[in-house]
């Protein structure tokens, strides 16, 4: 026996703690799994009904549906990259420029992002919605960046600004004397060597608008312009499936597999955005 | 063994400081700063932390605007020029490498964005890896190298602009000691001599005599003394370059007139009789020479020595009167 | 320059967020309805003095502020203990950081509907365990009393894992010498946790109090999908209540009003939070 008792206990109370984590986390996705694979009848047969009743016929209820599925995925996905380009291509030299500033404005502006940051959005939905009116910018996926680059301009700015602020001064100033103009030192200095701030800051923006329901549910009406959120959301209303668990859990794993990709794809860069995020608020 | 000498290109001159001012917080970090370096000349700005010599470096190199006063190099006026367009090079305290890239590109780069050819770059590079003895590590990132080998780095890099003045910022200053004593003459040999001013900042006063042509001493953003080290330790023109220039520190005794007499420790003699009668209070041994703490009716006194000499615990010391030095007790300077 | 480069986000930042402040205060003095052809007229402060006297926004605040304060409590005290967990070293522990993220990850509408069936009366699993454990199936979302919890669940379920990660970075940031300190003057590990880690946990605790207190005050994708309000209002939100008056009331003006008056409130909460803190630290030495 290489551990006594009282060692072992606290292993095994960590290992249930984790399990228990695990099984908190995954357990309603997991279920939604198996929901997808069932039949209607087998769901209201409850578990007694568990040797047979597996279907995929859910599945391709929501795939083949009008419009199929994969729309709403395409939609949230073009979304997602032309608001993340936007948001960085204008938070990146208003990043840069206020990490170079030790003046009031400075102080003014972070203070005034920082409270934008905590600010819940969905309260400006309808003064946005009625800027989508009269500028007819109503269901349409590109004017959808708008809204969303901007709301995510205030994390964006303040993430970027303090990976920014902790490069060395010198590194610059080496470049300006070698001769260096802004658009220089940025494209082969600064930015390569803020590249994983930049990477995290950026899958933070592209999940912000996968995951934004009301500026989308507002703007867009259009069914074959829905992206994923407002799109489940109709779903849910919609009265087409008689017993309608089982298509709904599909079209909750459908929707669920893109972004738990991307999350264990890219896990350490998002967890690395949130943190930092954490310590410089 | 580097025996290169840095070669400019197109007309260098001398460098001039004219009443240079700056005003930081409130706080006067330079007061009135004129100074002029000869083409290929080494000046050493000299003075504890806070002096201002730093800020002196700054301004030349474009990366901070004086208050008042002209920078003027080959007779250009360059006091509004941003930093790009001056043509100075400088090596930073903590070198500045670019940590992302090889020794190579880092040497590379600034060429490359300045528009030189490709072929004409490469040799460029080529040629100050080996006059530095970098060639081996030409592959390496910055974080791979050792102090000394990102000092070399640095240095080349500045060498490969052909600048018209070379600044720079206690460059030994993360190095440990031995590495310092020889790479002194080493980086003396490479940029002083050449055709640019090389202007040096430093605190350690061996250091600085031993690589400057000349040394500025500089406390609280006024310029003490400008001179030779020969000058600076014979001459001192007040207290502060007194007891800054000279290893251990120079002896101050008040005379009790309103003036402070100067007398150096390697200055002072053991005597049979006259002179003054002494207790040793410490001693350290250090080979060649020793240097004892002995008390006496004026105070403590520093007392270098050669390291063969006996030692009783009482005895007298003199001096010469011609390494007297002595000094107003007011205003410091010397009388 | 500096300016210049700061411009085009700054300006968007102003359209975003300024500008609809401003024009939700020039619309909450006017009625905007079916009945004015949905033409803008200027009617002073009648909107407000229907919002002060009006029962379901005051109930809808008083359910908002129930769920968010009920909601963010539990988010910190869970969070607190994953972070805890998360925060020893032990094989496969990024892994499982990363999978306890999970929850975060998902669209919030996406999941909502899955909790529908999950919290489902007969047929959905909490029932089903809670059936075979011989007690009786609860009518979550058909309960007006019990609905709201369900919210709060799914709500919880989804924003701990953020919390967690910022008490996390937090626990990350205690230098490892204090505890060993401690344990060298005889501290027994509660005691360190009480003694070292929460003091110095306070700045991110507050950090994510205040950004999940506003978000869950704002409460809308969650509230929208799983119960759009009911059943009978018994769980909508301020933000639901005024998405409603613009979208299917067609009453702009009061709509308007209405979202003017949760950031009253809110302002008025993040004082009185702010006002708390300063107690909270002036008091302990």
């Amino acid at each position: 026996m290489s551990s006594s008792p009282l060692r072992q206990r606290p292993a095994l109370l960590r290992i249930s703690m984790v399990a228990l984590l695990l099984l908190w986390s995954l357990a309603p996705m997991l279920w939604q799994l198996y929901t997808s694979l069932r039949t209607p009848e087998s769901l209201l047969a409850g578990l007694a009904g568990l040797g047979g009743g597996w279907t995929l016929a859910n599945y391709s209820a929501v795939l083949q549906a009008d419009p199929p599925f994969g729309v709403y995925l395409l939609n949230s996905t073009v979304v997602g990259a032309l608001s993340t380009l936007l948001t960085l291509a204008l938070a990146i030299p208003c990043a840069y420029a206020l990490s170079r500033r030790s003046d009031l404005l400075k102080l003014v502006i972070g203070g005034g992002l920082l409270a934008a940051a905590v600010f819940p959005y969905v309260l400006l939905f309808l003064a946005l919605l009625q800027v989508a009116r009269q500028l007819g910018l109503a269901n349409n996926l590109l004017a959808l960046c708008l809204p969303y680059a901007g709301l995510s301009l205030p994390l964006a700015v303040l993430l970027l600004q303090a990976a920014f602020a902790d490069l060395p001064v010198e590194l610059e100033e080496n470049a300006l004397l070698e001769g260096f103009s802004l658009g220089q030192r940025l494209r082969w200095i600064l930015l390569p060597l803020i590249g994983p701030a930049v990477v995290s800051t950026g899958l933070l923006v592209f999940l912000f608008s996968w995951n934004e329901f009301p500026i989308a549910l507002t703007w867009l009406s259009r069914s074959e312009l829905l992206t994923l959120a407002p799109a489940m959301a109709r779903i849910a209303g919609s009265s087409v499936f008689t017993v309608p668990h089982g298509a709904f859990a599909a079209a909750t794993v459908l929707g669920g597999v893109p972004l738990l990709a991307l999350l264990l794809i890219f896990q350490r860069q998002i967890v690395a955005g949130l943190t930092q995020g954490a310590i410089k608020g | 063994m580097i025996n290169t000498i840095a070669s400019g290109a197109g007309p260098t001159g001398d460098l001039r400081l004219e009443a240079l001012n700056r005003r930081i917080a409130g706080r006067q970090i330079l007061a009135g700063i004129d100074l002029a370096v000869a083409p290929g000349e080494c000046l050493a700005l000299l003075g504890p932390s806070g002096c201002g010599k730093s800020t002196i470096l700054r301004l030349i190199a474009g990366l901070d605007r004086p208050d008042g006063g002209r920078i003027l190099l080959a007779g250009r006026d360059i006091t509004a020029l941003p930093p790009g367009r001056r043509q100075v090079a400088m090596v930073f305290q903590s070198y500045a490498l670019y940590p992302h890239l090889s020794v190579e590109r880092n040497l590379l780069l600034g060429m490359e964005l300045r528009g030189v050819p490709r072929q004409q770059r490469q040799q460029e590079a080529d040629r100050v890896l080996s006059m530095l003895q970098l060639e081996s590590f030409r592959s390496r990132r910055p974080s791979e190298l050792s102090g000394g080998q990102r000092q070399r780095v640095a240095l080349a890099r500045a060498l490969l602009r052909r600048p018209q003045v070379f600044l720079l910022d206690e460059p030994m200053s993360n190095l440990d000691a031995q590495l310092r004593e020889e790479l002194r003459p080493q980086l003396r040999a490479i940029l002083c001599g050449g055709e640019a001013p090389v202007i040096y900042v430093t605190h350690d006063q061996q250091e600085a005599m031993g690589i400057a042509d000349r040394i500025a001493v500089l406390q609280n953003g006024r310029l003490q003394q400008c001179g030779t080290p020969q000058e600076l330790y014979t001459n001192p023109a007040n207290v502060v370059v007194a007891s800054f220039i000279g290893r251990p520190q120079i002896n101050l005794l008040d005379r009790g007139d309103g003036s402070l007499l100067g007398i150096r420790p390697e200055h002072l003699q053991a005597v049979e009789d006259g002179g003054v009668a002494v207790r040793v209070l410490s001693r350290e041994w250090h080979g060649a020479s020793q240097q004892l703490t002995v008390a006496s009716p004026h105070g403590d006194l520093r007392w270098t020595t050669s390291g063969a000499e006996p030692i009783n615990d009482q005895l007298r010391l003199g001096w010469q009167l011609q390494h007297e030095l002595r000094f107003d007790l007011a205003t410091g300077l010397r009388c | 320059m500096s300016l210049l480069l700061m411009a085009p986000a700054l300006l968007l930042l102003l359209a975003v967020f300024f500008w609809p402040m401003l024009d939700y205060a020039w619309l909450s003095l006017q009625a905007q309805t079916v009945f004015t052809g949905l033409k803008p007229v200027p009617v002073g402060l009648a909107n407000w003095e229907r919002l002060l006297g009006d029962g379901r926004f005051w109930q809808d605040a008083a359910q908002t502020l129930r769920f968010a304060v009920v909601s963010v409590g539990l988010e910190l005290l869970l969070g607190l203990a994953i972070a805890l967990l998360l925060h020893q070293s032990w094989r496969g522990r990024g892994l499982v950081r990363s999978l306890s993220l999970l929850p975060w990850a998902l669209p919030t509408t996406v999941m909502a509907l899955g909790w529908r069936w999950i919290l489902n009366d007969p047929n959905g699993p909490i029932n089903g365990v809670m059936q075979s454990l011989g007690l009786p199936s609860l009518p979550f979302l058909a309960s007006t009393q019990l609905a709201w919890l369900g919210v709060v669940l799914a709500d919880t379920w989804k924003t701990t894992p953020f919390v967690a990660l910022l008490l996390l970075a937090g626990l990350q940031m205690i230098p490892t010498d204090l505890y060993e300190a401690f344990a060298l003057e005889g501290g027994r590990p509660w005691q360190g946790l009480r003694r070292i880690t929460l003091p110095l946990l306070r700045p991110y605790v507050l950090i994510a109090l205040i950004f999940r207190l506003a978000q869950a005050l704002g409460v809308f994708d969650l509230v929208a999908v799983l119960t759009g309000g009911g059943p009978a209002s018994s769980t909508e939100t301020l933000a639901l209540y005024a998405y409603l008056n613009a979208m299917r009331f067609l009453d702009f003006g009061y709509s308007a009003t209405v979202m003017l008056g949760m950031f009253v409130l809110l302002l008025a909460s993040a004082l009185l939070l702010v006002l708390a803190q300063q107690r909270w630290q002036g008091a302990r030495p």
